[in-house]
């Protein structure tokens, strides 16, 4: 009897809590999950996350493909700068440059866009849900005004997004809120583009004209106008750009500058200024280990070891070209416009060759020499390899030491730095509206502007750079040794439309050089093949590794669609994604 | 130490015989239960061999009685006996023997061998079977062979003494085993169930348990043996007995000492050039074939290159560097270093170290109790630098007897330690660890700058490499460890003399911790000034609790038994880490994670968990007819808090069938088969290896990743959130269902055994995480059960035993094929990329990690070729040809074909050992045959990929237009093409090594007047290796990567990314009884 109670004791011993036993254990451990997010926090915070991906870099890597300003497929792509450093350190971008988009190295950076694109748009529209789900659920729980701009800014960002994989893919696959099946086809870039104004549209109507909480990194409605101009100019929309562009410059709470050092700076009290419409806000030393928070995606573009700032890499290294675009002549304007000659010099332009420059230059441009904002002049010591990728650096993206704009976290932290990555500028769009005056006739519009930005750009040239006050100078200051710096006026109204059209798109390539805009204007102007054969030709005799470039053809009107996302598009067999012309 | 196998599971023994044909042993005891003893005597004797050498180590027991004694030196023993009673002796593999006193004071013995079905084996549940009643497939390792190896895991050398078992592992201290069986079953989780004394445990290392406590080791390889275990079971499972159980008697203690001295089986130093002039000659023809200026600014003139006095500072005018004042020189930032003639870094960071392997086993008991205490001390210096691992472990085994209950506990505490910055392999396997590409470094680099500190390749031109011995330097106090409570506590009560409860709560808990420390690198072409400090500690409790009940009995020639259980089981398991940057003072007492000694702003802390629990239960039915046909059903029903609450419970049945010819008429006295068994198995088991909570989706987020500063304050960033995974609330069980035919044979009157089994595995409803659209965002994907993978293969062992010699040889093969992904795609790449791209695929059809890549078809020899051949970007003459296999015309990422597979056709082991009088030798060879390894190096020692040190044949088999059939395309700074993913990189990673030699000498007693016995032996390891393989060892460990759902090594094996190689080991051993 007793062997028998002990039996039942023991089997009822074991059996205890069966269910509960599993249940407990189930529960997933360290997450949140969609319940706790039905919050007003939950979807503020599903949006912050959404603003996050403008500059994308290591949620699974991929940062240099990601970086907010493109610099490798706006900017390496074009004749503003080679992929920089030395040869084998990041080869994917060696293809990139060399129009070999077909290679599994560039197909890696080509996937590393796509997935950071859209991660932005899969942010937004779960921003979009959650805010649809949380205001049916909980009326109350989120005002009506901010439920309003909070869909306002997913669609605009949504926009954003979407027009980033256009500008790159032209026929892509458009999602919105709605969408449950992850392997639709593509759009034509025409019904893309349309849906990107629509959201934008929708965004407009939906947003506040001031940003939601006074913070500055939040779009508004006047973000929102203003990037619907952007993207009407880029779909050649011009009319449609045209009123909203005005409308913006006239009633618009923006203005440019009062000089041009303040555009790209690491000062605190520069940032956010009236030129900002929109910018990644970059941010250090707020308890993320790894500076990921920074401006991130520009960290290699820094001049190498051997530098003032111990930095590292040498990427994204102006070109010759582009050095040689911002010379001027006697009256200030670009040579280019009236020598034919301008791009004949293959010499390191140094301290030592003075020469009347556009002082842009120096404040885009690394050169020997030359102060390097308030780093110390520039040297050959600070090139990572001047055969490979020629003797200039990158300079847009480094704050002024006296900024104090660098983190103290992460690999080689100096590289690391808060300097907000200006995704849309007045500038920018000023210039866009004299294209839209240009190709409505209205050229004297287009002088107009082109001469208010040369203004600005007249104000100020790199100084000395010993402390703050003196790393921007006037630019006849007798401190200046090297350079002969003059910006001139059009003085003469503007007659011939074509002329007009060249002198927009000259200023354009001046002031937003190695912003990572020129490959995608050279596009969209149309001159991409032409620009770009002609550069090769003179580039690859100054940088020698240029003659394994493939030359630029009709196909790369378009970035190729990663092969395997193609492949994961395919739906019983069928691919759903087809690859754009040519590749 | 076979001498002490002979006592585990006495309580087991002693219950058994009851309800379980369990061979001679039992009957013998059978027949002897009821004791009638006369006056006791002593006796003494000697027991011999059938080839007449002594044998230590034999039980001698008074049949019917706990007396018993082991034999000492000489093979002697003495015992105190009835005069008219018996003694039984027995010894693990030896036929037992049974011996009437008769008054005699002197019995010698001689023992046979057992025949092979004879054997008994412990299978599921530590019940032991007879291998005549078992009729799946299970392999006994051979532990004596086995444990001849240095090595912190037993399972490190599985693969040459047990069929059907594939090992992995590099030469890193502790490093980790990867141990499949029969192939591999999942896209991920495919460690097989460890069961160590009865307690379930899934790990890679099992470094906490030391080898020499385990008594035996079985391998259940089937599903009709396997599924018992059911649940974890899909991936086979190793039964581990550590039991040492002592019997009656005083304590006697064993002493095991062993040091050695190990170094690297082979060197980059062999290949790689050394001098500094010949690799400035490489540099040169890459520049001047490519049509391009040789740089100058550290060998100067390239037509007269020299040694330059100093290779930094940069630019030092005149450059090279002639003339630099060393005054000068300030650490950190004003760092000199001089040229080197050439730096063999190979050298400078591998070379000789310590290994020490101590232990004392005492064991002993009364009549109603047994103990057995062990003692152990690993310590293994790794071949690299500032690199070893130590492992302490204590472990007590004790077992009481109090009428019809027995209880006891097993437990083992160990300590690990290992410290340097390759201690567990992941650092070996990327190229930044010491091995990748650092140890690639130019030989004009030095190693240390002219103020002492470390140097580097700083100047341009000499790489972004890091300083080999300084990366190991910095992490020399890098300690990692592992602290491990490890056993169990049983009961078991007879409720009649046919049925048996037991009880066993089994428990595994942990504790670990990790100190890191990353110091600055000013002395790095990408230099870095912030030093780092990062440690984690972790904590784990995995406790499982059984219950089983057991019938048996015999009617007349029908012999049945009925196995019936229940397990719960619970795990969780914590995680916390911190960090911080720019400590004040990096002195080892100052290397903690507090505001006040770094940059307080740097500092991070963050935990994670998980939890999971299992239920069970679980039921087996056995029948013997006549010895002559057998038959068992297993049925186990397992419920997984992993999984959907709706698919939570899977019910995994097998069967087996047996029948032994030999005992049929027509078969009796044959002269070949002396006997012969047919086995046949089927059975399903399942699989749950998926990190917990998953059924969800997830939601997270993290300030690099989801964090914001929207209000534009550069250093204030708002909180953000994501989904980071996707749940998917249908997960259900993986199944495996696996078929097995075997036959065991021994022929020519018991003198040669052999086994073959030949199976087939699939898994269905294969769950992992396939790849998803980007456009669905980078949330981890959900996992499914959608995959389908199939295993066939066969394994086999042919043994002979003589007397004094034995060689026996085991086989395997199998063929491993992905059947159906998700049921769309045919394919997804490999989890990580090496520079040049993903080299692996997952493809329906072919095996798991395959490789992928261009066929490269040679070298373009001239113009006339590159216009016949298919249009391939940047073709020029010397550089690779890719084959056009889709036939378009052009070459494209759609000519990337399969280009080898990292399986191997067959591996095999050999063991031999010779005994004559007093002395033995033992050689064990392992063999692989007809794996590939994609050598990823070659990213570097042939294309020179940041500037790295480059084979030294690349000088003399490098494409010229005179030397067209060369090895290595032509020399050339420019060609980005040729070093493209192809078949280029593959290689034959075939290779047969003399994995141990052991020259043993038994002291005879007439030298040992202070010790009861000891044998003296010598050892090497790896003392040779035959490969063709070009690259630094063949024997690559499994990369240690882990996705979303858990650890995805067998995605990405046989890829050789630098790892640690493995050690030729001399060692001097001593074994003492006392």
């Amino acid at each position: 009897m007793v062997r028998w109670t002990a039996l039942v004791i023991l089997a009822a011993g074991v059996s205890y809590g069966c269910k509960d036993f599993l249940e407990d254990a189930a529960k997933p451990q360290g997450t949140l999950n969609e319940q706790t997010l039905q919050t007003k926090a939950g979807v503020e915070g599903s949006l912050i996350a959404a603003y996050r991906t403008l500059d994308w870099n290591n949620g699974v890597g991929g940062a240099w493909g990601n970086a907010a300003s493109n610099w490798v497929w706006g900017s390496v792509t074009s004749d503003d700068a080679y992929k920089g450093s030395e040869a084998s350190d990041q080869p994917p971008i060696n293809d990139v440059e060399a129009y070999q988009w077909a290679t599994a190295d560039a197909e890696s950076y080509l996937n590393d866009k796509w997935r950071g694109a859209y991660e932005g748009v899969v942010r937004s529209n779960a921003t979009l849900r959650l805010l649809k789900n949380v205001t049916a659920a909980k009326p109350g729980e989120i005002s009506a005004a901010d439920a309003a701009s909070i869909e306002g800014e997913a669609l605009f960002l949504r926009a954003h997004y979407t027009f980033e994989a256009w500008r790159m893919w032209g026929n892509i696959p458009v999602y919105k809120e709605t969408d449950s099946d992850f392997r639709k086809a593509n759009s034509t870039a025409a019904e893309a583009l349309a849906e990107i104004i629509k959201d934008l549209d929708a965004a407009i109507a939906k947003l506040p004209v001031a940003s939601r909480n006074g913070q500055t990194g939040r779009v508004n409605q006047w973000v929102a106008k203003a990037y619907k101009g952007r993207v009407l100019v880029y779909g050649g929309q011009f009319p449609a750009a045209l009123t909203i562009l005005r409308e913006v410059r006239t009633a618009g709470p923006y203005a440019l500058e009062s000089s041009y050092d303040k555009v790209w700076t690491g000062f605190k009290d520069l940032e956010n200024g009236k030129e900002t419409i929109f910018a990644y806000q970059a941010s250090i030393n707020g308890g993320e280990p790894n500076g990921n928070d920074s401006n991130y995606g520009e960290r290699l573009n820094f001049p190498h070891g051997g530098s003032t700032l111990e930095s590292c890499c040498g990427f994204h290294q102006p070109s010759q070209n582009l050095v040689n675009f911002y010379a001027v002549d006697a009256q200030g304007l670009p040579l280019a416009l009236t020598d034919p000659n301008w791009n004949a010099r293959n010499t390191n332009l140094t301290a030592a060759t003075i020469i009347p420059v556009d002082p842009r230059l120096d404040w885009t441009v690394g050169r020997d020499g030359v102060p390097y904002k308030d780093w110390g002049k520039h040297a050959d010591t600070w090139i990572r390899a001047p055969a490979y990728g020629g003797p200039y650096s990158p300079k847009k993206n480094v704050h002024e030491k006296a900024s104090g704009a660098s983190s103290s976290v992460g690999w080689v932290p100096i590289q690391l730095n808060s300097v907000n990555m200006h995704l849309f500028r007045y500038a920018d769009l000023l210039l866009m509206l004299a294209e839209a005056e240009v190709e409505a006739g209205v050229l004297e519009n287009a002088r107009t502007i082109v001469n208010q930005i040369r203004a600005r750009a007249a104000v100020t040239a790199q100084g000395p750079g010993t402390d703050r006050a003196t790393i921007a100078v006037p630019i006849n200051d007798s401190r200046i040794t090297w350079a002969n710096y003059r910006v001139g006026q059009y003085t003469t109204p503007w007659t011939s439309q074509a002329d007009a059209r060249t002198r927009v798109r000259y200023e354009r390539r001046v002031e937003l050089a190695m912003e990572g805009q020129r490959f995608f204007d050279l596009q969209r102007w149309g001159i991409a093949e032409a620009t770009l054969n002609a550069y090769l030709a003179a580039e690859k005799t100054r940088r020698l590794y240029l003659a394994a470039a493939a030359p630029f053809a009709t196909r790369h009107r378009y970035y190729p669609i990663p092969a395997i996302q193609i492949e994961l598009s395919k739906v019983s067999g069928a691919e759903r994604l087809k690859q754009n012309a040519g590749w | 130490m076979k001498k002490l196998q002979f006592v585990r599971h006495v309580w087991r023994h002693r219950r058994s015989h009851r309800f379980h044909v369990v061979g001679m042993t039992l009957l013998l005891m059978l027949g002897l239960s009821r004791p009638v003893f006369a006056q006791p005597i002593s006796v003494t004797g000697t027991v011999t061999s059938a080839g007449g050498a002594t044998l230590r180590g034999v039980t001698v027991r008074v049949v019917g009685s706990d007396v018993a004694v082991l034999t000492g030196a000489g093979g002697k023993y003495s015992i105190t006996a009835p005069s008219d009673g018996s003694l039984a002796f027995t010894l693990l593999g030896q036929r037992p023997q049974t011996v009437q006193v008769g008054g005699r004071r002197q019995i010698d013995v001689t023992m046979q061998q057992m025949a092979y079905l004879e054997q008994v084996v412990v299978t599921g549940y530590s019940e032991e079977q007879r291998r005549a009643d078992i009729t799946g497939a299970v392999a006994s390792v051979n532990i004596e062979a086995a444990n001849k190896l240095t090595a912190a895991s037993l399972l490190q050398k599985l693969d040459a003494n047990v069929t059907g078992v594939t090992v992995d592992a590099s030469g890193s201290p502790g490093s980790r085993s990867t141990v499949r069986i029969r192939g591999i079953s999942s896209f991920q989780n495919n460690d097989p169930l460890y069961i160590v004394d009865g307690t379930p445990v899934q790990d890679s290392y099992i470094n906490f348990l030391n080898p020499n406590d385990i008594a035996s080791i079985q391998v259940l390889k089937d599903a009709s043996t396997a599924s018992i275990y059911g649940s974890r079971a899909s991936n086979g499972v190793i039964i581990i007995e550590t039991t040492k159980r002592g019997s009656v008697g005083p304590p006697r203690a064993t002493l095991k000492v062993r040091t050695g001295i190990a170094s690297p089986t082979r060197g980059y130093d062999d290949f790689l050039i050394l001098d500094a002039l010949q690799y400035h000659e490489i540099l040169k023809r890459s520049y001047v074939n490519a049509g391009l200026p040789v740089p100058t600014n550290v060998y100067g003139d390239p037509n007269n290159p020299r040694v330059p006095s100093y290779i930094w500072p940069n630019n030092c005018n005149p450059n090279p560097c002639s003339t630099v004042n060393e005054a000068n020189y300030s650490f950190p930032n004003n760092l000199i270093m001089k040229g080197s003639a050439g730096t063999n870094w190979w050298d400078a960071v591998f070379g000789s170290a310590f290994v020490g392997d101590y232990n004392l086993d005492v064991t002993g008991g009364g009549l109603d109790n047994a103990y057995a205490l062990s003692f152990g001390y690993f310590d293994q210096q790794g071949t690299a630098a500032y690199n070893g691992f130590q492992r302490g472990s204590v472990r007590i085994n004790t077992q009481f007897t109090r009428k019809k209950l027995v209880f006891g506990e097993n437990i083992s505490l160990s300590l690990e330690r290992s410290n340097g910055g390759i201690p567990n392999d992941p650092g070996g396997f990327a190229e930044d660890g010491i091995i990748g590409k650092n140890i690639l470094m130019q030989p004009v680099v030095p190693v240390r700058d002219v103020g002492g500190n470390f140097a580097s390749g700083k100047a341009v031109g000499l790489g972004n490499q890091s300083n080999p011995l300084k990366f190991a330097w910095g992490a020399k106090d890098n300690v990692s460890r592992n602290d491990r409570i490890f056993g169990n506590l049983f009961a078991g009560f007879d409720l009649t003399p046919q049925i048996t409860i037991r009880t066993r709560l089994g428990f595994n808990m942990g504790q670990g911790s990790f100190t890191g420390f990353a110091p600055i690198i000013p002395e790095n072409s990408e230099p870095n000034f912030t030093n780092n400090l990062n440690e984690n500690a972790s904590r784990f409790t995995d406790w499982t609790w059984s219950n089983t009940i057991k019938y048996g009995k015999q009617y007349g020639s029908h012999n049945v038994s009925l196995f019936l259980g229940q397990e719960a089981n619970r795990q969780t398991n914590r995680f916390l880490a911190a960090g911080i940057s720019n400590l004040i003072n990096t002195d080892l007492n100052s290397r903690f994670v507090q505001d006040a000694l770094g940059d307080a702003a740097t500092k991070t802390v963050t935990t994670i968990g998980g939890e999971s629990a299992l239920l069970s239960v679980f039921g087996k039915a056995d029948y013997n007819f006549s010895d002559r046909y057998v038959a068992s059903v297993t049925l186990r029903r397992d419920g997984s808090s992993n999984l959907s609450p709706d698919h939570r419970w899977g019910t995994f049945p097998a069967f087996g069938l047996g029948w032994r010819i030999s005992q049929e008429k027509f078969l009796a006295n044959n002269k070949l088969f002396s006997d012969v068994m047919l086995r046949f198995g089927w059975g399903v088991t399942g699989n749950q290896a998926i990190p917990s909570g998953r059924i969800v989706s997830q939601f997270g987020g993290s300030r690099g990743d989801t964090y914001y500063d929207i209000g534009g304050t550069n250093n204030t960033v708002t909180a953000g959130f994501r989904e980071t995974s996707l749940g998917n609330k249908d997960l259900k069980w993986e199944e495996n269902k696996s078929t097995n035919v075997g036959v065991d044979l021994a022929l020519w009157d018991r003198k040669v055994d052999v086994v073959i089994d030949v199976y087939n595995r699939e898994t269905n409803n294969l769950l992992f995480d396939p790849p998803i659209p980007a456009t669905a965002g980078i949330a981890a994907p959900p996992i499914v059960n959608v995959g389908k993978m199939e295993n066939r293969g066969i394994d086999f062992s042919i043994g002979h035993r003589a007397s004094n010699w034995s060689v026996s040889f085991n086989g395997s093969r199998y063929k491993n094929k992905i059947v159906q992904i998700d049921g769309v795609q045919d394919f997804f790449y490999g989890p990580i990329s090496t520079r040049f791209g993903n080299q692996v695929i997952n493809k329906v059809g072919n095996p798991i990690g395959s490789f992928y890549g261009y066929q490269a078809d040679g070298f373009f020899s001239d113009a006339a070729d590159i216009a016949a051949h298919a249009r391939q970007d940047g073709a020029a003459p010397g550089r690779i040809k890719f084959r056009d296999t889709n036939g378009d015309g052009q070459i494209t990422l759609a000519d990337r074909t399969i280009i080898g597979s990292p399986h191997p056709d067959l591996t095999a082991g050999l063991d031999l050992s010779y005994r004559r009088g007093d002395w033995d030798v033992s050689a064990t060879f392992f063999g692989t045959f007809g794996n590939e390894i994609f050598d990823a190096q070659k990213e570097y020692y042939v294309f020179r990929n940041f500037s790295t040190n480059v084979r030294k044949d690349l000088l003399t088999d490098s494409w010229t237009e005179q030397n067209k059939n060369a090895k290595y395309p032509r020399l050339d700074v420019n060609d980005n093409f040729s070093r493209a993913i192809s078949s280029f990189y593959v290689e034959d990673g075939s290779y047969v090594r003399l994995r141990n030699l052991q020259l043993g000498y038994e002291v005879p007693p007439k030298y040992l007047r202070w010790i009861p016995a000891a044998k003296l032996y010598l050892q090497a390891e790896n003392l040779f290796t035959l490969t063709g393989y070009d690259g630094l060892d063949p024997a690559l460990p499994a990369a240690n990567i882990f996705g979303p759902a858990g650890d995805i090594r067998d995605q990405y094996r046989g890829i050789d990314r630098g790892s640690y190689p493995s050690s030729r080991t001399f060692s001097l051993g001593i074994i003492t009884n006392f």
